[in-house]
């Protein structure tokens, strides 16, 4: 078997606060003790709770926070021994989405001149072909290369960043929250272009979110944060089914349904 | 029958910048009984919070409302000032998703309470006013009520702050609260605390509620009636089993449809891991044409032809389940065919 795509081992993040407020007096500590992986083509779906620390966790998975302690491989490579090669490489291998496309798209960019500073932060041109070949891989027309953010609406953006993350053939795109700005209609579509990703360019996802529901739905597997700690992981179908700790049984009860009570 | 608590009638709200005046919202009629709750569904930009400020005569500069409305027999859109400042708290109160933005970060919790209390009846001494606000601490489930009310809303967390803008909210008992989006900040478990405490306090006050949310699952857990807005008009109206169980509105259907769930697999063909989408993007009735809003992501609309493109529907008497109120919705189509040809 290869090895994973991502592999997180015994992975601490400490924030230094000013009065000693939260999990312990030493300053913050975000993400306690937590080890995952994902496996190549796996969808792996983290949920929790606000403040839990699944943005920190899932930033340390692509070297945008740097772990107090514990390590962090992806594709075998430990990320905290990668030269500026090496990097470079990772941040072509794994791909960020975010919440809000309008925050992390330039606005005074077009499309076009977002997505060709993509290719030449890594040495590379790129072609109008191939620009417009990657904007219908997310399902956007050519006449998107011209726009300003400001001239397309919220899903529209967020396909824009998809379609960023995509342009260099990424092996791991990390997900954060990425359709829960979006309305709920425009939600299952996001939704429904990234899992087309996952089965027909084999990518593998670690997609975060509050939303247990979106998370079923989209991942293989899932993982439960509570209080900086996975209290829970395993196929999506059980976890949701027969849900074992007290947290992930609360989250299950408390998600309201889209269907008539009982 | 009772006289309702909230009477809308042919409601337009438009908006006037640079000399060029637009509807957002048109022709909204509703009717909502004390003990009631009306869940208004939509997406972004259909109207829904800018409904909930006519009902308050709260609109933003440069907008204006036409039509009537009528809180508690008061006519709003007629009142002047002193009426107006009269029926907000003891007639109609609102709550909104981010509670930062109802509270002074200056003043502590028991002041915004007390507050509320003496602009509805100066004749309360403060510290009658700060008494009753511990009082109402206590009933919106905030521990050590005595000591919270000296607390400022920064110290409290998102679920306790919106317990505490409920608070203020209700201190008057009105007997309409509108509530928009109070959930959508918090994380489920909280939201689902504040959705019970919600239902709680309407049954003990019998007040009616307008619970403005895009969340079905919201929706499916706190309200009677259900109105679905499409682009500021209403596309469907109905009971919850009805607009759940029978939704007549091809919109209302597809918009069920895109809602991830929890508890079933969807019927996708095999493939869990996909939703019925609604294509394109929803729109404002600023962008919208003659015709029907929906039309241009209507999967329905080239079984109707052209008279979705050129006739804007009008909302007609759909079938009802037993005990059911009215059902109504604003489409070509007699009957809605399965969900599979719904959407596009
Ligand atoms: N201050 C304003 N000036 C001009 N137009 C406005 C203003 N506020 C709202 N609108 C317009 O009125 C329409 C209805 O807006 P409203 O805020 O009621 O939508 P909503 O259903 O509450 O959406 P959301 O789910 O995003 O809160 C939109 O088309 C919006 O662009
Ligand atoms: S009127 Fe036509 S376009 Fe509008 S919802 Fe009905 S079928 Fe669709
Ligand atoms: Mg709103």
């Amino acid at each position: 078997m290869s090895e994973p795509i991502l592999e997180m081992t015994d992975v601490s993040k400490r924030y230094r606060t000013a009065g000693g407020f939260g999990r312990g007096r030493k300053g913050f500590l975000a993400v306690d003790g937590v080890s995952l992986h994902v496996e190549r083509g796996e969808a792996l779906g983290l949920v929790g709770e606000s403040g839990s620390g699944k943005s920190t966790l899932a930033r340390m998975a692509n070297g945008l926070v740097v772990p107090t302690s514990g390590t962090v491989r992806t594709d075998g490579q430990d990320i905290a021994r990668l030269g500026r090669r090496g990097l470079r490489r990772l941040r072509r291998n794994v791909a960020m989405v975010f919440q809000d496309p309008l925050a992390s798209l330039n606005p005074r960019q077009t499309v076009r001149q977002t997505l060709e500073n993509v290719f030449r932060a890594h040495g590379e041109t790129t072609s109008t072909a191939e620009l417009v070949a990657l904007l219908e891989s997310v399902g956007l027309g050519a006449d998107y290369l011209g726009r300003y953010p400001h001239e397309a609406s919220g899903g529209q953006l967020q396909r824009v960043a998809v379609a960023r993350a995509l342009a260099l053939k990424p092996d791991l795109i990390i997900a954060d929250e990425p359709t829960s700005a979006l309305d709920v209609s425009v939600r299952a579509q996001i939704l429904n272009l990234l899992a087309d990703l996952q089965r027909d360019q084999g990518i593998s996802f670690l997609h975060v979110s509050h939303d247990l529901a979106v998370i079923r739905l989209y991942s293989d597997r899932v993982a439960v944060m509570q209080r900086g700690r996975i209290v829970e992981t395993g196929p999506s179908d059980e976890i949701f089914r027969s849900p074992q700790h007290p947290c992930t049984r609360a989250l299950v009860e408390a998600t309201p349904e889209a269907e008539l009570p009982a | 029958m009772p006289d309702p608590v909230l009477q809308v009638e042919d409601l337009c709200v438009s908006f006037t910048s640079g000399g060029v005046t637009a509807d957002v919202v048109r022709d909204l009629s509703v009717r909502l009984d004390g003990g009631r709750t009306l869940a208004v569904v939509g997406e972004s930009g259909s109207g829904k919070t800018i409904t909930g400020r006519a009902i308050m005569r709260l609109l933003p500069r440069g907008a204006s409302a036409r039509g009537r409305i009528v809180v508690a027999g008061r006519e709003m859109l007629s009142a002047d000032e002193r009426e107006l400042r009269r029926a907000r708290g003891s007639d109609v109160a609102m709550v909104f998703q981010d509670s930062m933005s109802a509270l002074s970060p200056y003043l502590d919790i028991g002041a915004h309470i007390a507050q509320a209390v003496r602009l509805h009846d100066p004749s309360v001494t403060r510290r009658a006013a700060r008494a009753r606000a511990v009082e109402m601490l206590d009933r919106v489930g905030i521990p050590e009520p005595a000591g919270a009310v000296r607390r400022f809303p920064h110290e409290f967390s998102g679920g306790m702050r919106q317990r505490a803008v409920i608070a203020m909210a209700l201190v008057n008992r009105p007997a309409l609260l509108i509530a928009d989006e109070p959930t959508t900040a918090l994380d489920v478990t909280v939201q689902a605390q504040i959705l019970a405490l919600l239902r709680e306090l309407q049954r003990e006050y019998g007040m009616a509620m307008l619970l403005i949310s895009h969340d079905f699952g919201v929706v499916g857990r706190a309200a009677d009636d259900v109105l679905v807005l499409y682009a500021g008009r209403q596309a469907e109206y109905g009971s919850l089993r009805d607009i759940f169980e029978q939704p007549a509105h091809p919109y209302t259907a597809g918009l069920r449809a895109a809602t991830p769930r929890l508890d079933a697999r969807l019927d996708t063909g095999g493939e869990r891991t996909r939703l019925r989408a609604i294509p394109g993007a929803p729109t404002s009735l600023r962008d919208a044409g003659p015709g029907c809003a929906f039309a241009p992501r209507c999967g329905l609309a080239d079984q109707v032809g052209e008279r979705c493109v050129v006739e804007a529907p009008l909302p007609t008497v759909r079938p009802t389940s037993e005990g059911g109120g009215p059902h109504l919705a604003a489409c070509h189509l007699d009957r809605l065919p399965a969900l599979k040809e719904v959407a596009r």
